[in-house]
């Protein structure tokens, strides 16, 4: 029963929450277009999470992610409004993330920093960084190319739902693939059998041939690309850009893969496990918010729930 | 005359982990004054039972009485009340604080003024804690974490017995031990016995407890044999009350001698632990490494496992030149590797025996070196796992579900998966009991009959002496001398050791 409870607690909390908000919201919850609506508003912090899930396969974690994600948008917006194709612009912003990211790889991995101060650090340098950068302006209006814009605007029509035409966003599109890309590294391919090897025992993974320090090393670059991807995602949504920007993904993060880990077999991060997380964070927002819940309260909410299928998760286990 | 009341009598011990019985009935009738070996395979319920009498665990039934009064031990504190003592290997140590802090641990710190610690009567307290046992090479106020293995239990054992007790109950207390540490601490246990207090001694090798315990309990499938007076007996009756049949022979001969073909040299080789060193080994060959903790035995194999830096010397493997710069190149270069802690350095616990089994192989294990194939990956473990003589479900299995002997064994189908040609083997059968060990002995046969070279470094003389062709002592970072292994006598190889004469003849 406790394990039954320890495994599963997290998905039957989602789905009483489901329940709960289509009973209180039937008109506008439990719609296809609501949904694609959640798959859009999530979609950042989907692209986020599961680059943060990459580290934390390993057991390590990387705060500067909502500061890279600003950053990312502050600098292909400054080259946009400099002139230069949105192309060059997004691979810029996508390189400067992977190379902070692998900054935070090298700081953890070769310099052999904790993740928790190295990340820290970084996250405040990335931070300074944008408004470096930017000057401290938010960069939007005619800056920006509409087909920049107009990306998050738009999306593959799904057809007529109940006379209302829906469509599913790119940005969604967007998350999924990084989801599917995330799925197949983690699950399928060898290097995602070496970090869950060196989160599982990092010891025992070196003295059986893995290069620790190289696949950390990558994986902090990948999750730096993630967050510039993120950031990039939420400047197009808004067409705009400022240096605070992403700054609340990173909390939100870290929270969905802790989420998800209630519900892997030892605690372990699993890329669809955090998918449900970020669900689950996204369901609450979007139904709190159509209930007309002070958004105070909604952070007090959010932060209980996740205190409790943490909490519910360690029931049972014994203390080290 | 009516025997003495024993000092600790638990009757009719019984307790079953969700339906499976894991104690059925276990009688334990320890004497004042004795040293008590409780023995037994691993997962025969050895640790079920310490924890049921360290009040960690409740038993479904138990009759206990310490001297003749009956006792209930429902906690911790309970038991140490009742004057039991508990050394164990996981035993809570803190390494960053001081040696005596730890000594102290859990009691009252001296103070001066009822407020301040006065930290030179808790260092000269623990210095006198530790010259009980004879240990004048450590210093109380180093931190506990700068100490090697065998003396951080050396610490632990000295607060075990900070204050008299009526019972100390030790769990592999040598394990980490060299053999002449292990000697300081059977002398502390004697005088412990003489004193009239007891001990339980828990212990996989044999011929430590038929040399210092009076009687045992041998636990077996979760019920309990006396032993009777263990002077009486012969060693190979003891094993057979532990596994339930006789047994021949406690380590498997050689099929074949070692031939002539060279597989691994060592020339001159220097890291920051070690002094020039060189030697070569044959095909067949199992060149033991004895010495005492801390003489660069860990060092030597870390040079050929390419996981320390050299500063000088060379190597070659078969004909080829061999300078691994990383675990990952020596396993390349087929160099496997066994390592002393399994738990910390050779498994992952929560994955899959599959999984940590094709670690080290994965290259392999695997399409176009990226793609997974577990189904491929597990049929491969199966058979590993079969000629390892492994237990398991199956090879989905978590490791950190099996025993101690059976999760050594999937170090070792790691180790062997890849066809080595040089095996390196750090302690291989620590914490293992006497089945599982002879089966890894079978599986070091196994491979130096396919013509592999072994390394085995291993504070068990006995085993050193009945698996190795020759031995090799070092001392202080070099190798002293290398001699054969056949026709050895534990005190000779004890003295080499210690680099003191020995009575044989060169």
């Amino acid at each position: 029963m406790q394990h039954f409870i320890r495994r599963y607690g997290t998905l039957i909390g989602f789905v009483a929450i489901l329940v709960f908000f289509s009973v209180m919201l039937p008109g506008t919850f439990p719609t296809a277009r609501n949904w694609l609506n959640i798959t859009q508003q999530t979609s950042m912090l989907m692209v986020v999470a599961a680059g943060m899930t990459v580290v934390m396969v390993m057991g390590d974690f990387d705060l500067s992610v909502g500061s890279a994600a600003s950053l990312a948008g502050i600098v292909a917006a400054m080259m946009m409004s400099a002139g230069q194709p949105v192309w060059a612009a997004v691979s810029v912003a996508l390189i400067a993330g992977l190379l902070g990211g692998a900054f935070n790889g090298a700081m953890v991995s070769l310099v052999g920093i904790l993740p928790f101060i190295a990340t820290l650090a970084t996250m405040t340098m990335f931070s300074g960084l944008a408004f470096v950068v930017s000057g401290g302006k938010t960069i939007s209006g005619r800056a920006i190319p509409e087909e920049f814009g107009n990306f998050a605007r738009s999306g593959i029509p799904l057809g007529e739902w109940g006379g209302v035409a829906v469509s599913l966003p790119n940005l969604s599109i967007i998350a999924i693939a990084v989801i599917v890309a995330v799925w197949v590294l983690l699950e399928q391919t060898t290097f995602g059998r070496r970090l869950y090897a060196i989160g599982g025992n990092m010891e025992a993974a070196h003295l059986s041939g893995i290069a620790v320090k190289r696949l950390r090393l990558i994986a902090f670059s990948l999750t730096g690309l993630a967050a510039a991807g993120a950031g990039l995602m939420y400047a197009s949504r808004v067409a705009s850009a400022n240096p605070v920007q992403g700054s609340g993904l990173m909390l939100n993060a870290i929270a969905a893969v802790f989420l998800g880990t209630t519900m892997s077999r030892h605690g372990e991060p699993r890329i669809l496990a955090t998918v449900v997380g970020v669900i689950v964070l996204g369901v609450l927002d979007n139904g709190l918010t159509q209930m007309s819940v002070d958004s105070y309260i909604r952070q007090v909410l959010v932060g209980a729930l996740i205190l409790i299928a943490v909490g519910a998760g360690s029931i049972g286990q014994k203390r080290p | 005359m009516a025997p003495p009341t024993p000092l600790l009598a638990a009757t009719s011990v019984t307790k079953a982990y969700a339906g499976v019985p894991a104690l059925s009935g276990v009688n334990l009738v320890v004497a004042p004054g004795e040293i008590h070996a409780l023995m037994g395979e691993n997962g025969a319920g050895k640790s079920t039972l310490i924890k049921i009498l360290a009040g960690v665990v409740a038993p479904d039934t138990a009759d206990i009485a310490i001297d003749g009064v009956p006792v209930k031990i429902d906690s911790t504190k309970a038991a140490y009340r009742l004057g039991l003592r508990f050394i164990h290997q996981e035993f809570n140590v803190v390494p960053t604080l001081s040696v005596a802090e730890n000594i102290f641990m859990g009691r009252r710190y001296p103070r001066r003024a009822g407020f301040f610690v006065d930290w030179a009567a808790l260092n000269r307290e623990a210095q006198r804690a530790l010259d009980r046992l004879g240990i004048d090479h450590i210093d109380p106020r180093q931190n506990l974490g700068m100490l090697g293995l065998g003396d951080q239990m050396l610490v632990r054992i000295s607060a075990a017995l900070l204050d008299d007790a009526k019972l100390y109950v030790m769990d592999e207390p040598t394990a980490a031990l060299s053999a002449d540490e292990s000697q300081r601490l059977f002398r502390v246990l004697r005088e412990i016995r003489a004193s009239g207090s007891s001990v339980l001694y828990v212990s996989h090798r044999l011929d430590e407890v038929m040399a210092l315990c009076d009687k045992a309990t041998v636990l077996r499938d979760g019920r309990s044999i006396d032993s009777g007076v263990l002077s009486t007996i012969t060693h190979d009756d003891l094993v057979a009350l532990m596994i339930g049949r006789k047994v021949e022979e406690a380590y498997p001969k050689a099929a074949a001698a070692p031939r002539d073909t060279t597989v691994f040299s060592a020339n001159g080789l220097v890291t920051p632990g070690i002094k020039p060193i060189s030697f070569s080994l044959r095909e067949g060959e199992v060149l033991g490494v004895a010495g005492l903790s801390g003489s660069g035995q860990g060092e030597l194999i870390r040079a050929i496992f390419g996981d320390a830096k050299l500063t000088g010397g060379s190597m070659r493997l078969g004909t080829a030149p061999y300078a691994p710069s990383s675990p990952a190149a020596a396993w390349q270069s087929g160099v496997a590797y066994v390592p002393r802690e399994r738990r910390a350095q050779g498994l992952v616990m929560r994955r899959p025996i599959y999984e940590n089994i094709t670690l080290a192989h994965l290259r392999r294990q695997s399409r176009a070196g990226t793609w997974l194939t577990p189904a491929r990956e597990k049929r491969f473990a199966a058979d590993l796992g079969a000629t390892v003589r492994l237990k398991a479900v199956g090879p989905a299995q978590d490791v950190i579900e099996l025993s101690g002997g059976n999760q050594q064994k999937i170090v070792f189908a790691k180790a062997v998966a890849g066809n080595p040609r040089l095996l390196l083997l750090e302690e291989p059968t620590r914490g293992v009991d006497v089945g599982a060990k002879f089966d890894i002995y079978s599986i070091i046969r196994e491979r130096t009959a396919k013509g592999a070279a072994v390394i085995l470094v291993s504070s068990d003389l006995p085993e050193l002496i009945g698996i190795s062709d020759r031995i090799a002592v070092m001392r202080g970072g070099e190798i002293t001398t290398i001699v054969e292994a056949a026709g050895l006598r534990e005190d000779d190889l004890v003295n080499l050791c210690y680099g003191r004469p020995t009575g044989m003849v060169a």
